[in-house]
């Protein structure tokens, strides 16, 4: 499938996703120019939501590889399925096979479990990997992804090498708690995604929630922006704006005032601190907001 | 364009950012592939070139002084591409551009958006600064910090020591989980015909260790031992026992409250360093401290003032405690320099790390756990 600057723009369209010239510009870049895509930026500003848009837009396999700390090659490329072996080496000592029959049987691809990496790498469909929160790994394992992105061949002592038959679109996500080393940054592309502008999520909220009168939409974009430049915790995500929204319209909100902004602004700060802090100066946002 | 382009990265390069020659390669490519209509080659050169959003300001410097547009051009290019805040572009302010503007376009609906867009610049160009400013302090060394350095790092502690909480106690985890017990592994597995289906481990090492921590409170050296201490203050609930000596030419019992240091006897900051009678001190005052579940942690440039070393001594306490972990806050080439007499103590250490950053610190500390705990 020949990529386009079009077949992205219309692919993002039919995915429901809305977003920045700019965005759509360094997706077409990670297409063509095959390089895996880093995407950095705060909590909640949709990186993930990314990766399964490409998906969605290319007609390809989501393959999801979760970072925590500890993740390790076993539980991210493949590991040998020990129980079944010990099985099979037990039913082949019954037939009086030799060892080395033995060996061929066990060591086959019926034996190994494929996790993520190796799951992509070998999908006779295209795929998108999605490798999400890559900062909560451990260096190791970074220094391991390393030799994964660069050539997409995975290296099986016992069966040899094995080679992608499509190279996966990568993505990657981080939300900078640690910072990533220099090489896997010049392996990548590399974007900044931050929250969306009052214009776009204001976009976002009536594509979403188009039950909400446009006026109100509006107003909840922006006092939403306004929270975000507060000194928070944690600053409201989109999905939150867009929980917050359908919360209005189910309370059958029509305006927004103080009272109502006090009953549902649990919904959008999830940090006791964060609301205490938010409520004193509900009036001055929503001042701003409803201007 | 190709020239331009070299140009282009010659300018970055002297700017301080280090564009790679594969990245510069990559560059290239995009552009050939999606032409050169200003705001696109803006990011498509962002997005090959700059991997951290902090060098976006700078990025964006280099770009409007390089890709300068005609002076008759800059209202149309204002229209065409997002307002950028004025700061240090020679562009002027934010407002010039508009005023520009055929009347028919500048309705207030139009003038709102570009006002609205603007600010949206604004606030990415700050956040860049910020991570710029975060990561810069971070790699600063602590001998060049001044009072505005010291109070920002107070402000980093709590998450870094965070992150350093998630690390140890994954190391603990593990190391609880025992090794392998092949005795009592095969012995299982002859109920099952020699098979060894179940694996079995070995009983873990029993208690947490003692920590003991010996920091240089000399003024060289006052920065990094604070930053240690208030790091090490959250990794409490792995250690038994906790003791830490603050010394400059002898041990003093100190507390560490609410982020600063608290002398229980009087301690003497101008004194001139000597690690040696810190040592003997140590040895008669301290031995209950030292036992052999002690883990004993040194943050110190090893400079003695020529005095005796007394190597020996710590040759004795490595042999009676768990092991010796020293961080030295200087960086690598100013050891054994001058008065710095690390070499002699450091064939005596399980591990010895340099700590001159605050960055290189945090790193160390992670290095301490898989000494001490894994």
């Amino acid at each position: 499938m020949e990529v386009t600057r079009d077949l992205i723009r219309a692919g993002l369209a039919q995915a429901r996703y809305i977003t920045t010239d700019a965005v759509e510009t360094v997706l077409y870049l990670a297409l063509t120019l095959e390089r895996p895509l880093l995407i950095e930026g705060p909590a909640g500003a949709g990186k993930t939501e990314i990766g399964k848009v490409l998906a969605e837009t290319l007609h390809a396999e989501l393959i999801r590889l979760q970072c925590y700390e500890g993740l390790d090659e076993a539980k991210a490329l493949y590991e040998w399925n020990y129980q079944k072996q010990l099985l099979r080496i037990q039913a082949d000592r019954d037939q009086g096979l030799s060892g080395e029959e033995v060996t061929q049987h066990v060591f086959s691809r019926e034996y190994l479990l494929e996790r993520p990496l190796l799951r992509a790498i070998t999908t006779p469909r295209r795929a998108v990997l999605l490798i999400d929160e890559i900062d909560k790994a451990d260096e190791e394992f970074e220094a391991f992804l390393l030799e994964l992105l660069s050539d997409f061949q995975v290296s099986i002592p016992e069966l040899g090498t094995i080679r992608a038959q499509h190279r996966p679109v990568v993505v990657l996500t981080s939300n900078r708690a640690r910072e990533l080393s220099e090489a896997l940054r010049r392996r990548c592309l590399y974007l900044w995604l931050d929250f969306p502008g009052v214009e776009k999520e204001r976009e976002i909220v009536g594509l979403k929630v188009p039950e909400l009168e446009p006026r109100l939409q509006e107003h909840v974009a922006r006092f939403v922006s306004g929270l975000r430049k507060l000194d928070l915790h944690k600053a409201p995500s989109i999905a939150e704006t867009l929980d917050w929204a359908r919360a209005l319209r189910a309370l059958q909100i029509r305006e927004l005032n103080p009272a109502a902004v006090r009953q549902t602004l649990n919904l959008v700060l999830k940090h006791e601190e964060d609301i205490r802090k938010a409520e004193g100066k509900v009036s001055s946002l929503l001042a701003a907001a409803t201007k | 364009m190709k020239d331009q382009l070299l140009g282009f990265f010659d300018a970055l390069r002297q700017a301080g950012m280090t564009p790679s020659t594969s990245e510069s390669l990559d560059a290239a490519a995009a552009v050939a592939s999606t032409g050169i209509e200003r705001p696109v080659l803006r990011e498509v050169l962002a997005a090959t070139l700059i991997k951290d959003h902090a060098d976006r300001a700078t990025f964006d410097d280099v770009f409007d002084r390089y890709f300068a547009l005609p002076l008759h051009a800059r209202a149309a290019g204002r229209k065409a591409e997002p307002a950028r805040d004025g700061e240090g572009t020679g562009r002027g302010g934010p407002g010039a551009g508009r005023g520009q503007q055929p009347e028919g376009e500048s309705g207030r609906g139009m003038d709102q958006k570009h006002a609205q867009r603007a600010g949206e610049e604004r606030e990415r160009a700050r956040t860049a600064r910020e991570l710029a400013k975060r990561r810069g302090l971070l790699a600063k060394p602590f001998r060049g910090m001044d009072g505005r350095d010291v109070e920002a790092l107070r402000e980093l502690v709590a998450e870094l020591s965070r992150r350093l909480r998630v690390r140890w106690s994954r190391r603990v985890a593990r190391a609880a989980r025992g090794r392998l017990d092949l005795r009592r592994t095969i012995r299982r597995s002859l109920s099952r015909g020699g098979v060894p289906i179940e694996l079995l481990l070995r009983a873990p090492r029993p208690g947490k260790p003692d920590l003991l921590a010996l920091v240089d409170l000399s003024y060289s050296t006052a920065t990094a031992a604070e930053f240690l201490l208030a790091l090490l203050a959250p990794a409490r609930g792995f250690l038994r026992h906790v003791t830490v000596l603050a010394y400059v030419d002898r041990p003093c019992a100190v507390s560490f409250e609410g982020g600063h240091l608290v002398p229980h006897e009087p301690l003497d900051l101008n004194a001139r360093s000597d690690f040696g009678s810190v040592l003997k001190l140590l040895a008669e005052r301290y031995d209950v401290a030292l036992g052999r579940n002690t883990l004993l942690l040194v943050l110190g440039d090893a400079r003695n003032n020529r005095r005796p070393p007394r190597a020996d001594l710590l040759r004795q306490l490595h042999r009676d405690v768990r092991s010796v972990v020293w961080l030295n806050p200087e960086p690598l080439e100013r050891w054994n320099t001058g008065d710095s007499v690390m070499a002699s103590y450091e064939r005596h250490t399980d591990a010895l790390m340099a700590a001159w950053s605050p960055r290189t610190l945090s790193a160390a500390l992670d290095e301490l756990a898989r000494v001490s705990l894994g």
